[in-house]
């Protein structure tokens, strides 16, 4: 006989085996779903913490709607921007053609030679038309070059026009001279081969698609958003943001009857919506596979009141031969112990194939396997708690119950 | 006898109050989510117009980049688009039943004297058919007519939700309304309409509310309009004019037909393959002849209106339920054994091994029941919940006001689902039960 006895246990569960291979499947659907559940939630959540390369907690956004036969769209846009820039706590305001992470935006690929390229040669970026104090605005940091000059400002223009001059992010540098190390003042060209030479290089800056893989390739160009819409984007200085705000709705909200002041929001806003998705698939996975695991551990319990409830004359007669308390307790850790193992074989392979089809899905890299045995250790502990209650109660039975008919 | 079997059900669920409350908590819980799930998943992928499924068609052709495809991952499909000058071509063709072609605008709409202030408005540029083709509802006036697309006649058909906040719900068919600064008149007020998703128009958020506001199409070159939704193209092309945007390769035109039978669907095939032939001929539509016509339902797969986010959710309701009902399972196995002497006596005195089945099958009805109402109210605050976590501004008429828009008929669906699994999970313990012999639970009493 072996310290442990783990034969008779094995065989006492095989003699009731169906409430037990229930609760093996129940613990390896519950593996599978933590394992992946674990795993794509930490992606959504490494996603949503991306650096932005922006001071975003500080920055507000502000369209404004020019309908009216007779609006001046040149006129407004100067008197809004010398407004929004002499109010007090602003640090910059400048005008966009589009707000970065909000989903909505402009992208064009450019080139590193002029004339006709092939698609790998193409570079995508998402691109702002923006004024001279945009960099300000953004909060962005540049290492090499320098910002917008007022007299690079381009007119508005309601073609899909490029400027002489832009600002890119180092990302987008990279891959367009992947063997430069200094490519500050060097061109490159649109796709009708107009030149753009590079003034500024910033260290990081986000663009319109959270989820597209060239989402820190920026091009900045100095140009006028065309009409008769604007969007504008203020900075705030740190801790003055809804001060701002609130300001900025007190001037713009009636100075101009020819347009609607449509919104006045944070930058938080647009980028809580675009990862909307991502944080509610996070929070939705980890609720439900907590329920999930939470029915499974019940599942657990049940059955091991179930076991303890159907052979108190045996536990008894067991302790009146001599069985100490000890042996009672880990008589029922044991067994639970086998049904968790079995489920937790079975579950290893149902986590693999899951895990398969995700990453086939998602285009995510194989499934970890350190997931997968984080998973085997928490559903042993989630086992062996869930048995402990009734395996306590168990060695409680008196050896007197033996002796007892009924 | 079954209401006799009901009262020995209630008796029994008294006896471990416990066990009784965490099985019906697990069916609950099981069903709950199973609801809130589904009833999502159908609000995302569901087929709204289910019923002209095998008629309507959404036109795309392949004229894209020779170098490459216009989806890298979906080689096979052409761009979900049209080009202005395709889309009014082929607009000529008499054979549709039905023919659309359009694109989404805004606008800022007003109404002269009136208190209530200036709004931007999503508006569809679209043509006359719009209306029948989709089965839109009317609840004042109609549509417009084929020379109102071509003049274009400045009228206008409404929405409910606009009616009613602009002109207080009455009859508005005939008034003046101004959008961007150009007078329009009323000429019908669409009734109260929910496609879910808008599988009319996938590439803009699938899950936003139908426009508010319909123009004729000739408004777009009247007005010089841009697309409000994405505006594609592959060509480096000069475009200085609107009328460089017109005849470019850029797509933003929608086009959507109508074709009752199998030989219109030839015919109207037989006349794209032409068209695009002819194009061949003067330089443009360089990749292999690829004109589609796609059913709805094929066409939300094709453009991915179900996320994979959803398939997962899915699937992970599935595993839910499996777990829920597995526990229902083992559990009612453990209480039917519990209650084994009992049912040895009754089967002493002449119980058959049916009617302890059906006993025990009547049990299992009783907790499913009551974990199917607590299920029902649970999956309703889960649901709450769900609306809350995808409200970004409760002002905003924006996306996923949809979920607001449960219907009963997915409800019902996932609770007849869940409520049947449940049934079917007792059949096994009650079958089990009944075939226990009477006799060794008879020698200890």
């Amino acid at each position: 006989m072996t310290a442990w006895n783990l034969r008779p246990i094995a065989s006492a569960l095989w003699r009731n085996r169906t409430g037990a291979i229930l609760v093996a499947f129940q613990i390896a659907i519950g593996l599978a779903v933590l394992v992946n559940a674990v795993y794509v939630v930490k992606q959504r959540v490494e996603k949503i913490a991306r650096p932005t390369g922006m001071d975003t907690a500080n920055m507000i956004w502000v369209a404004s709607a020019g309908f009216a036969k007779d609006y001046d769209y040149d006129a407004s846009w100067r008197e809004d921007l010398a407004t929004l820039r002499e109010l007090p706590d602003v640090k910059a305001a400048s005008l966009f053609s589009n707000i970065p992470l909000s989903g909505g935006g402009s992208s064009n690929g450019f080139q590193p030679r002029p004339g006709e390229v092939t698609p790998k040669e193409t570079v995508q970026g998402n691109n702002y038309d923006v004024d001279e104090q945009a960099i300000a605005a953004l909060g962005v940091k540049l290492v090499a070059g320098r910002p917008f000059e007022v007299h690079e400002i381009q007119p508005p223009s309601e073609a899909f026009e490029m400027s002489p001059q832009a600002i890119v992010t180092q990302a987008f540098a990279k891959e367009m001279f992947p063997n430069d190390p200094n490519p500050l003042g060097k061109t490159f060209y649109d796709g009708l081969s107009k030149p753009i030479t590079i003034v500024g290089i910033m260290e990081h800056m986000h663009g319109a698609w959270v989820g597209w893989d060239k989402l820190d390739h920026v091009v900045l160009f100095p140009r006028i958003k065309d009409g008769p819409n604007a969007v504008y984007l203020v900075r705030a200085e740190p801790g003055r943001r809804d001060a701002v705000m609130r300001d900025i709705e007190a001037r713009l909200g009636d100075s101009n009857p020819g347009r609607l002041l449509r919104w006045v929001r944070p930058f938080d806003y647009f980028i809580h919506q675009s990862y909307l998705d991502d944080r509610n698939m996070a929070i939705f996975l980890s609720s439900v596979t907590s329920a999930l695991l939470a029915i499974t551990a019940l599942g657990i319990f049940g059955l091991a009141t179930f076991n303890v409830s159907t052979r108190i004359r045996q536990i008894g007669t067991r302790r009146a031969v001599g069985a100490r308390r000890m042996d009672i307790v880990r008589h029922f850790l044991v067994e639970n112990w086998m049904i968790t193992t079995a489920g937790i074989v079975a579950g290893c392979g149902f986590a693999l194939a899951i895990g398969y089809w995700i990453s086939i899905k998602y285009e995510l890299p194989r499934l970890d396997l350190y997931y997968l045995v984080g998973g085997v250790l928490t559903i042993w502990l989630i086992g062996l708690f869930s048995a402990l209650q009734p395996a306590r109660r168990a060695s409680t039975i008196s050896p007197a119950v033996a002796t007892r008919t009924v | 006898m079954f209401g006799y079997y009901l009262d020995l059900a209630f008796r029994n669920l008294k006896r471990n109050p416990g066990l009784t409350a965490l099985m019906i908590g697990a069916v609950a819980l099981g069903i709950a989510v199973c609801v809130m799930t589904l009833t999502m998943y159908r609000a995302m992928s569901g087929n709204p117009i289910w019923w002209k499924n095998d008629v309507l068609f959404s036109v795309t052709m392949d004229f894209w980049d020779p170098q490459q495809p216009y989806w890298d991952k979906k080689p096979e499909l052409a761009p979900e688009q049209l080009t202005y000058r395709d889309a009014m071509a082929v607009y000529e063709s008499d054979i549709p039943k039905h023919k659309v072609i359009m694109h989404k605008a805004v606008g800022i709409l007003s109404v002269d004297g009136s208190s209530v202030k200036p709004e931007r408005t999503v508006t569809r540029v679209t043509t006359k058919d719009f209306f029948a083709m989709f089965d839109v509802p009317f609840q004042y006036g109609g549509t417009w007519t084929d020379a109102a697309d071509t003049g274009p006649e400045p009228v206008m058909v409404l929405s409910r939700k606009m009616n009613d906040r602009l002109f207080g719900g009455e009859n508005s068919v005939g008034r003046r309304i101004r959008w961007d600064d150009n007078e329009f008149r009323i000429v019908g007020v669409r009734d109260n309409w929910m496609p879910l998703p808008t599988f009319y128009d996938v590439n803009n958020g699938s899950l936003e509310e139908p426009e508010d506001v319909y123009i004729p199409f000739g408004w777009n070159v009247a007005l010089e309009l841009p697309s409000a939704g994405n505006t594609n193209g592959w060509k480096p092309e000069d475009i200085q004019t609107y009328q460089d945007f017109l005849s470019s390769e850029s797509v933003w035109i929608q086009m959507w037909v109508e074709l009752p039978d199998d030989s219109a669907r030839g015919k109207f095939q037989a006349f794209l393959d032409n068209y695009a032939r002819e194009q061949k001929r003067a330089g443009r539509y360089q990749r292999p002849l690829n004109n589609r016509l796609t059913k709805v339902d094929q066409w939300l797969v094709d453009n991915n209106v179900v996320s994979n986010d959803n398939r997962v959710l899915v699937g992970l309701a599935f595993a839910f339920l499996a777990v829920c009902l597995l526990n229902t399972v083992g559990l009612l196995l453990a209480k039917f054994l519990n209650n084994a002497p009992m049912t040895g006596v009754r089967r002493a005195l002449g119980a058959s091994r049916r009617q302890v089945f059906f006993q025990h099958l009547v049990e299992v009805g009783v907790i499913s029941s009551i974990g199917a109402l607590l299920g029902l109210a649970l999956g309703g605050l889960m649901l709450m919940g769900l609306r809350a976590l995808y409200t970004v501004d409760p002002t905003d008429a924006g996306g996923t006001q949809a979920l607001a828009h449960v219907d009963m008929t997915s409800v019902a669906t996932a609770l007849l689902l869940a409520f049947f699994a449940t049934i079917a999970a007792g059949l096994y313990p009650a079958w089990r039960i009944g075939r226990i012999p009477p006799a060794s639970y008879l020698k200890a009493q």
